[in-house]
């Protein structure tokens, strides 16, 4: 007990030795997650600068044309003389696509040549890409079924009647917890975290090797009377308590001030915090014991770090991976906070079905233990590979 | 007139100096090596990798059918054949699919109503609703794609059917029925699949972050030889600041040259994406990139004080120049403070016209702005890199021990 206690003071006192350590823990993590709610406040980046290609210049071409004016997805900045023109401000950066009216449309539309109303999307952004595509849609669907409906309703059929036949079936989408589609519920309950678990990794790590670089560690395992673990515990458990603190002010921004959907008990959300601390400190810490070298085992904490926001699957889903890539999203413990999320967050659903997530993050402290010897070992002999 | 002469021939020396000293120290440290060698060799293999299935396909969906008519499961094998869904069973009512769902067994549930097949009958519209799983919004916007086409399909099938069922009227309408047609095209990433759309800008973050992490490792193992000599480093080659940094840039611009044309040329054709544009064209632009990021970097050089902090403080700057960068959320949507940023970082630049060469086929003229945007940040940080050599030079004169 005595020994655990002058590691713990060790271990705060360090922690206040450094300008890094307040830095990394506490500004970087709140400031990336400011940073990022504040980016995305508007939820989706609407209108999409884009443009309008009025070859025929009749009646019929300028109501198109205003009516992708009132579209909500996209602004027309732009009124381009040609396609090779609206091409080039596409390159240029300036517009994110074009709607492109051919010549001679009313002409044909009236004498049923069928002209064809076209619109470009530059998909090298997706989501601009993704929300001009969709105004130009609606716009070009629209504009089509009410020529329709005026043609029927010129032969006698009521126009009631038209709209049903035009489009027999309609598939009305429910997006569940997320009806807005923004983007910023979507991208920061993913990311936010993800740099909290980067950060914890890399000081989990940088406050370990560091007494081997600096030689202090066989000091550091006899305050704590000789125990690996006491040593641990004692350096790890100040930054734990940081570091939750962290993680639950982030959470408070999302589904307090921010108004993150939030449909269980947000219980959930900071017992899945906490243990995504304690389980990414202890991955850090089975890392540190693979390969007792500050900077290898840095460099390989800020690679999974920084993979783990691909290979978890918060943009593309990991089943959709190849198999033997997608496994690895099961060895970094952001996957498992990733999925609590949906589940109780996003989706609220009953605790039962997350279970196993829980428990995923409980067995990485676990995983930690064995290798505790190995890690003593090296720190009663330190030796820095620069 | 003679002196000027010496002081110019000096300054070319210490230039010399020191990229043959940058030369030697990157390639006796095995930490810069990895850096600058194995990061941008292996990371964009890795990350194309994990997006290389591009298009998301085959999601679980189950059905609630509540019609249970020829209709309804006419509709659910049409929903079945889309690339989006994979129909993995019937539910027998909303609590079961509901249950389904949050089991993790399938993404979607498709819900068709009672008086569906009633509905078409009687020439009246049938709503079917859909519900969708929001963790990820790829996999909605691919099921909404596949639905507008099950509803376009169905409505064809079924106008059709009442046209032929309806001979006299049917004559009058057909001409009428479809006046226009509409057509959707995607330039830039045509299949619109997700590494295709990601890599081309990934490419450019990963090289000015190895970039980066390389010179803040160097400069912090300049600082640890000053620890451990009394704040005077041996390495040090006493030049004029203005030469010191354009040694170093030259080096690593040296260094560069072959990791660009592999990373910016060989890793798209190794994995298909979209390369476009005329590569010397991209390399022209990537010139003042990589000037422009190695002042920077010898900028941010100045707060490094050890050789793994750089690390700590430069890692997590990736996910932030990513956002900043505007491949995710736009920069027209950002606020003037997030714009302002963003346009100090070399890579926004970089990232905007490469996207445009290399995806969109543009041709460099039509990429001004980011072009002189990268050498007014060349500029700048150059200004602030000397200033940081300077003072490097000036505390190692200080420290020098007497001969």
């Amino acid at each position: 007990m005595r020994s655990l206690i002058t590691s713990l003071a060790r271990g705060v006192r360090s922690l206040a030795s450094r300008k890094i350590y307040i830095f990394m823990m506490m500004i970087v993590p709140m400031g990336c997650a400011w940073f990022m709610l504040d980016l995305m406040n508007e939820g989706l980046p609407l209108p999409v600068p884009t443009a309008v290609v009025d070859m025929d210049r009749s009646a019929m071409s300028r109501s198109v044309t205003r009516s992708l004016r009132a579209n909500q997805f996209v602004e027309i900045t732009d009124e381009a003389m040609s396609y090779n023109d609206a091409l080039e401000q596409v390159r240029r950066g300036k517009i994110f696509g074009f709607f492109y009216i051919p010549y001679r449309f009313q002409q044909k539309a009236m004498s049923g040549g069928e002209p064809t109303l076209s619109f470009y999307s530059n998909m090298s952004l997706f989501v601009p890409g993704t929300m001009s595509f969709k105004g130009f849609k609606t716009t070009a669907v629209t504009t089509k079924g009410a020529m329709v409906v005026t043609t029927m309703s010129s032969v006698g059929v009521d126009s009631q009647e038209a709209s049903a036949m035009l489009q027999p079936v309609v598939i009305d989408s429910h997006p569940l917890g997320n009806p807005w589609l923004n983007y910023s519920i979507y991208l920061c309950n993913s990311f936010v975290p993800g740099v909290l678990a980067l950060m914890v990794l890399l000081m989990t790590v940088f406050s370990i090797c560091d007494e081997m670089k600096r030689g202090t560690s066989p000091q550091w395992i006899s305050d704590a009377g000789g125990s690996m673990l006491v040593a641990l515990t004692g350096k790890l458990l100040p930054q734990t308590v940081i570091f939750s603190i962290v993680g639950v002010a982030m959470q408070s921004m999302f589904y307090g001030y921010y108004h993150f959907p939030l449909n269980n008990h947000l219980g959930h959300m900071i017992a899945a915090m906490l243990l995504l601390v304690l389980a990414c400190q202890a991955f850090a810490v089975i890392v540190c014991e693979i390969l007792p070298n500050l900077r290898i085992a840095l460099s390989v904490c800020s690679l999974i770090g920084i993979l783990s926001f691909s290979i978890t699957g918060f943009s593309f889903p990991v089943e959709q991976m190849y198999g033997w890539l997608g496994i690895f999203s099961y060895i970094v413990p952001l996957r498992y906070y990733f999925l609590i999320y949906i589940d109780q967050a996003l989706n609220g659903i009953p605790l039962f079905y997350s279970r196993f997530y829980y428990i995923a993050l409980l067995l990485f402290p676990l995983a930690a233990l064995p290798g505790l010897r190995r890690l003593r070992k090296r720190c009663l002999n330190p030796v820095y590979v620069p | 007139m003679k002196s000027l002469t010496m002081s110019v021939a000096r300054w070319f020396t210490g230039l010399f100096e020191v990229w043959r000293r940058e030369f030697r120290l990157v390639f006796t440290d095995a930490g810069v090596l990895l850096f600058f060698f194995a990061l941008p060799t292996l990371y964009p293999v890795v990350y194309t990798l994990i997006y290389n299935p591009e298009v998301v396909k085959k999601m679980d969906v189950v059905v609630v059918d509540h019609s249970a008519t020829a209709r309804s499961r006419e509709f659910v094998r049409m929903a079945g054949q889309t690339e989006a869904i994979n129909i993995i069973g019937h539910a027998a009512d909303m609590q079961e699919a509901r249950r389904a769902m949050a089991s993790h067994d399938c993404f979607a549930v498709l819900e068709i109503p009672q008086d569906f097949a009633k509905k078409l009958g009687n020439g009246e519209q049938a709503v079917v609703p859909f519900y969708c799983d929001m963790s990820l919004l790829l996999r909605f916007r691919q099921f909404t794609v596949a639905l507008t086409d099950i509803q376009l399909a169905t409505g064809a099938k079924i106008a059709q059917q009442k046209l032929d069922d309806a001979g006299l009227v049917a004559q009058a309408i057909e001409p009428m029925a479809s006046p226009i047609d509409t057509e959707a095209v995607f330039l830039g990433d045509p299949t619109q699949g997700f590494a295709s759309f990601i890599m081309p800008g990934i490419l450019v973050l990963i090289l000015q972050q190895s970039l980066i992490l390389g010179i803040t490792m160097i400069a912090g193992g300049h600082a640890e030889r000053r620890r451990r000599n009394r704040g005077y480093d041996p390495l040090w080659v006493d030049a004029p600041a203005s030469a010191v940094v354009l040694g170093k840039t030259l080096c690593y611009l040296i260094l560069y040259a072959p990791m660009l044309i592999y990373t910016l040329h060989i890793v798209p054709w190794m994995f298909d994406l979209p390369h476009y544009g005329d590569i010397w064209e991209a390399m022209l632009l990537m010139l003042p990139m990589l000037i422009a990021v190695s002042m920077f970097g010898q900028v941010l050089s100045g707060f490094v004080t050890e050789r793994e902090t750089s690390l700590l403080v430069i890692v997590f700057t990736s996910v932030v120049f990513l956002f900043l960068s505007g491949l995710t959320w736009p920069r027209y949507a950002m606020n003037p403070l997030w714009t302002l940023i963003g346009d100090a970082v070399p890579a926004t630049w970089g990232l905007e016209g490469f996207v445009r060469i290399n995806s969109d086929n543009a041709s460099l003229s039509g990429q001004a702005r980011p072009l002189h945007m990268l050498w007014v940040l060349s500029a700048v940080y150059f200004a602030g890199a000397v200033a940081v050599q300077w003072w490097r030079g000036r505390c190692n004169r200080v420290c020098q021990p007497v001969e």
